[in-house]
C-alpha cells in the first residue's frame, strides 16, 4: 500500500507539474466562469434589461416602396413587422439609400404577392425577407377578415390569440435533460480518449527509457500499474471537476441574470448526478486499465497509437451509440448497450437521465461494469508484468493472454 | 550471508536457456559471472531478481528460499535507464521511497551517494542534460541508495571511461570490505580479476567453471610451463620441442614471444630443463605458467570463437 501511494503521488506530481495540464485546466475553468459571469458584469447583454426606448433605438432601419394599390393600410403592415421604417416613393431612391447604408435593407412591393428585397450583401443568416413575407401574409389575412366585417382590432386579436400550453411532466423532461446529458457524455469521451493515451504513454515511456527493470525490481508491479492508472484517473477527474465546478459555482452564484436560460446545463438532479459519477468513473477506469495494458505491450511510444486504435474505435462506437440513443432513450439499442460494459457507462447514464429505467437494471448494469473493471485491472496488472521486459516488436494480445494463463 | 543457486533451469518458449546451473557466493566476497553474449548471465540475474521465474531449481539465502523483495538489494540491470525529464534527485528520492525509505532518509541517501559518485552538483539537473558517464554514475547511485546487503551489477563498467571506472572500482571494493555480497557480470576480465575471489563461467546456459579464482588459476597453470629463447623465435622453439621432446611434453600454444607447453608428468619439470640445458638451448625464460582470466575464459567459453 505504501509503495502504491508512492507511485500514485509520483505519477500525480507528473500531471500537476505539467504546465500544459495546469494552464489548460485554469484557462478552461476561467473561461467558463467568465462566460457565465459576463451578463452580471455587463447589464443588458442578454437583452432583458433594455428599456422600450432602447429597444426602439436598436431596431433595424428599413425602407419600403409600395407600387401597388393593394396595400391600402400601410400602417397596419408596418406594425406587423417592427422596424424603423422609411417610406420611399421611388424604387431607385430606395436602392440608393441601401447602397449608402442609410437603411439596412428595403422592400419594393410590386403587388400584393410580389416583393423585391433590396440588400447590399446577403448574409447566410439573413432572415429579413422571410420575416417580411410572413408579415405580409399576416397583413393580408387581417385585411381579408376586415373585409368580411370584423374591425381591424378584432382581426388583429383573432390573429394573435395567445394560447398557453403548460406541460405537466410526470416522468422526465428529456428535452430539458438533453443539454447536460450531452455535455457530461462528452466530458467522459474526452477524459477516456485523452487520459487513456496519456496512461499508455506513461507506461511505454518507462519501457522505452529502460527505467522499467529498475522499477519492477523495486516495487510490486500491481502497485505500479494501479498507481499509474489511478493517477491518470484522478488527474482527469480533478481537471473535469475544476472546469465543470467553476461553471456550476459561477452559475449558482452569478446565474440570476441568465434567467434560468442555462438550467438545462447546470440543474442536474442528484440521482442523475450520482449515477453519472459512478458509471463515468467505472467506465473511465475500465478503459484506463485497457490503455495501460496496451502501453505495456509496445516498446516505443510511436507504436502506442497503432496498438490503441482498436480500443479507441470501440470507445468511439460506444460514444456514437450513446449519441444516437439520446434521441430514443427507451429504444432497444440503448437498452442493450446499457448492459454491455464497454458501452454501459454512457448508455445507462442516458437511460437514467432521459429515459425510464428500473432500479434493478441500474444495479445489474453497474455490477457488470464494476466486475469488468476488476477483471480489466487484474488482467492489466498481469499483462503489464509480462509485457514490461519484452522489447522490440509489439506483443500480440493473444500471446500476452496465453502467457498470462501460463500456457 | 550465503546465497546459493541450485539447479536453475529456464525455458523460453521451446528453447532451454539455462540447463540446471548452480553456484554460490558469500558476504564479503564478489562473484564474477562470466560468459559470452547469450550465455545466460542476464537471465540468471533476472531470475535472482525475480524479474523472471525459473522453470526449476532453487535459490536459497542462508538456507531459506530467497525472495529479493524481502531484502535490500542494489540492482543495476543491463538494460538500464531512468527518467530523462526528471531531475536527478527527484528520481533517486522516488526510487529510495519505493524501496522503503521515508522521504527524509531518501533525501539524505540521495545526497550521500551523489556525493560519493562525484555528481552532487547535478542533483537539480534533469538527467537528460548529463553526459552518458555521469548518467551512469547516477544509475550506480540509485543501485546503492538503500545501502543494500546484496549488490547485483549486470555489466556495470559498460560505458564508463577509465576515470569513472576507477570510482566504480573503489566503490565496489568498499562494499566488499563492508561485508556486502556482490555479484557482477562483465565481459571485461581485468575488472573481474581485480575484485572477484570466485568466478562462474557460463557457456550455452551451463556453468562450465565455478570456484575460487586463485584455485582455478593454479589448477590451470598446473603441468604447464612457459618458455622463451634468445636465439630462436617461438615458432622455431616450438618445432624443436615437438621434434625432440615429445616423450616428456607437448606444445600447447605458441604466443607472440613465448611457447606454452604441457608436461607429460607432473614431476618432469626438472627433466625438461636439464635436457634443454644439455642441448644448449639459449633460454630467455623458463617457468610456471600463470594463466590470465582471459585465457581461462577463452578456453572454457571460446568453443565457437
Amino acid at each position: 500500500m505504501k509503495q502504491f501511494m508512492t507511485v500514485l503521488r509520483f505519477e500525480l506530481n507528473n500531471y500537476f507539474k505539467n504546465k500544459s495540464f495546469v494552464i489548460t485546466t485554469a484557462v478552461l475553468a476561467v473561461l467558463l466562469a467568465a462566460v457565465i459571469i459576463v451578463p452580471t458584469l455587463i447589464p443588458g447583454l442578454l437583452g432583458d434589461d433594455s428599456s422600450g426606448e432602447d429597444a426602439k433605438e436598436n431596431m433595424e432601419k428599413m425602407g419600403i416602396c409600395v407600387q401597388t394599390e393593394e396595400i391600402r393600410d400601410m400602417n397596419s403592415l408596418l406594425t406587423v413587422f417592427p422596424a424603423k421604417w422609411t417610406e420611399f416613393a421611388d424604387e431607385k431612391e430606395l436602392k440608393q439609400a441601401v447602397e449608402t447604408e442609410e437603411i439596412e435593407a428595403g422592400f419594393v412591393l410590386k403587388d400584393g404577392y410580389q416583393v423585391t428585397y433590396v440588400v447590399n450583401n446577403l448574409s447566410i443568416s439573413d432572415t429579413l425577407s422571410e420575416q417580411f413575407g410572413m408579415a405580409l401574409n399576416q397583413y393580408r389575412k387581417q385585411q381579408y377578415l376586415v373585409e368580411l366585417g370584423l374591425s381591424p382590432e378584432e382581426a388583429a386579436n383573432l390573429e394573435n390569440a395567445a394560447v398557453t400550453v403548460v406541460p405537466e411532466i410526470l416522468g422526465k423532461n428529456s428535452a430539458r435533460n438533453y443539454g447536460y446529458t450531452y455535455i457530461l457524455i462528452f466530458v467522459v469521451y474526452f477524459l477516456i480518449l485523452f487520459y487513456g493515451q496519456m496512461i499508455a504513454t506513461s507506461v511505454t515511456t518507462e519501457k522505452s527509457n529502460r527505467a522499467i527493470e529498475i522499477l519492477v525490481t523495486s516495487v510490486n508491479s500491481n502497485s505500479l500499474i494501479f498507481g499509474k492508472v489511478l493517477a491518470g484517473a484522478i488527474a482527469g477527474i480533478i481537471q473535469a471537476a475544476v472546469i465543470l465546478g467553476s461553471g456550476f459555482l459561477s452559475y449558482h452564484t452569478f446565474g440570476e441574470k441568465w434567467g434560468g436560460l442555462l438550467d438545462f446545463l447546470f440543474e442536474i438532479p442528484v440521482r442523475v448526478l450520482v449515477t453519472y459519477i459512478f458509471f463515468a468513473l467505472m467506465s473511465y477506469l475500465l478503459y484506463a486499465f485497457i490503455f495501460g495494458m496496451l502501453g505495456a505491450m509496445v516498446s516505443k511510444t510511436e507504436d502506442i497509437s497503432k496498438s490503441s486504435t482498436p480500443i479507441t474505435m470501440i470507445y468511439v462506437a460506444s460514444f456514437l451509440v450513446a449519441i444516437f440513443g439520446m434521441s430514443d432513450s427507451d429504444g432497444m439499442l440503448i437498452k442493450v448497450a446499457s448492459f454491455i460494459p464497454f458501452t454501459s457507462g454512457n448508455a445507462m447514464f442516458i437511460r437514467v437521465s432521459m429515459g425510464s429505467v428500473a432500479v434493478w437494471e441500474i444495479l445489474l448494469s453497474g455490477g457488470l461494469l464494476l466486475l469488468s473493471c476488476v477483471v480489466a485491472g487484474i488482467l492489466a496488472a498481469k499483462i503489464f508484468r509480462f509485457g514490461t521486459l519484452h522489447y522490440g516488436n509489439p506483443i500480440k494480445f493473444k500471446t500476452a493472454l496465453k502467457n498470462v494463463r501460463g500456457k | 550471508m550465503k546465497l546459493e543457486v541450485k539447479d536453475l533451469t529456464k525455458i523460453f518458449g521451446e528453447r532451454e536457456v539455462l540447463h540446471g546451473i548452480s553456484f554460490s557466493v558469500e558476504s564479503g566476497s564478489a562473484l564474477g559471472l562470466l560468459g559470452r553474449n547469450g550465455a545466460g548471465k542476464t537471465t540468471t540475474i533476472r531470475i535472482l531478481m525475480d524479474v523472471f521465474k525459473s522453470n526449476s531449481g532453487t535459490i536459497l539465502l542462508d538456507g531459506k528460499p530467497f525472495c529479493p523483495r524481502e531484502h535490500q538489494i542494489g540492482y543495476l540491470p543491463e538494460e538500464r535507464g531512468l527518467y530523462p525529464k526528471k531531475t536527478v534527485s527527484e528520481q533517486l528520492i522516488y526510487l529510495g521511497m519505493l524501496r522503503g525509505l521515508d522521504a527524509k532518509k531518501a533525501k539524505e541517501q540521495t545526497k550521500k551517494w551523489l556525493k560519493r559518485m562525484g555528481v552532487e552538483e547535478y542533483e537539480n539537473r534533469k538527467l537528460e542534460t548529463l553526459s552518458k558517464g555521469n548518467q551512469q554514475k547516477v544509475q550506480l547511485a540509485q543501485t546503492l541508495l538503500c545501502d543494500p546487503d546484496i549488490i547485483i551489477l549486470d555489466e556495470p563498467f559498460s560505458g564508463l571511461d577509465p576515470v569513472n571506472s576507477q570510482i566504480l572500482k573503489d566503490v565496489i571494493r568498499e562494499q566488499i570490505q563492508q561485508r556486502k555480497l556482490v555479484i557482477f557480470s562483465s565481459h571485461q576480465m581485468s575488472y573481474v580479476e581485480e575484485f572477484c575471489e570466485e568466478i562462474a563461467i557460463l557457456n550455452h546456459g551451463e556453468i562450465v567453471l565455478f570456484g575460487d579464482l586463485r584455485e582455478i588459476k593454479r589448477e590451470f597453470g598446473r603441468d604447464r610451463l612457459v618458455l622463451s629463447s634468445l636465439a630462436e623465435s617461438p615458432v622455431e622453439l616450438a618445432e624443436r620441442l615437438e621434434m625432440g621432446y615429445a616423450d616428456i611434453l607437448e606444445v600447447e600454444k605458441i604466443q607472440k614471444d613465448r611457447v606454452i607447453i604441457r608436461k607429460n608428468h607432473p614431476k618432469n619439470k626438472n627433466a625438461i630443463l636439464k635436457r634443454l640445458v644439455e642441448e644448449e638451448v639459449e633460454l630467455e625464460f623458463f617457468g610456471l605458467y600463470e594463466p590470465s582470466l582471459n585465457d581461462i575464459f577463452v578456453e572454457k567459453a571460446g568453443d565457437e570463437a
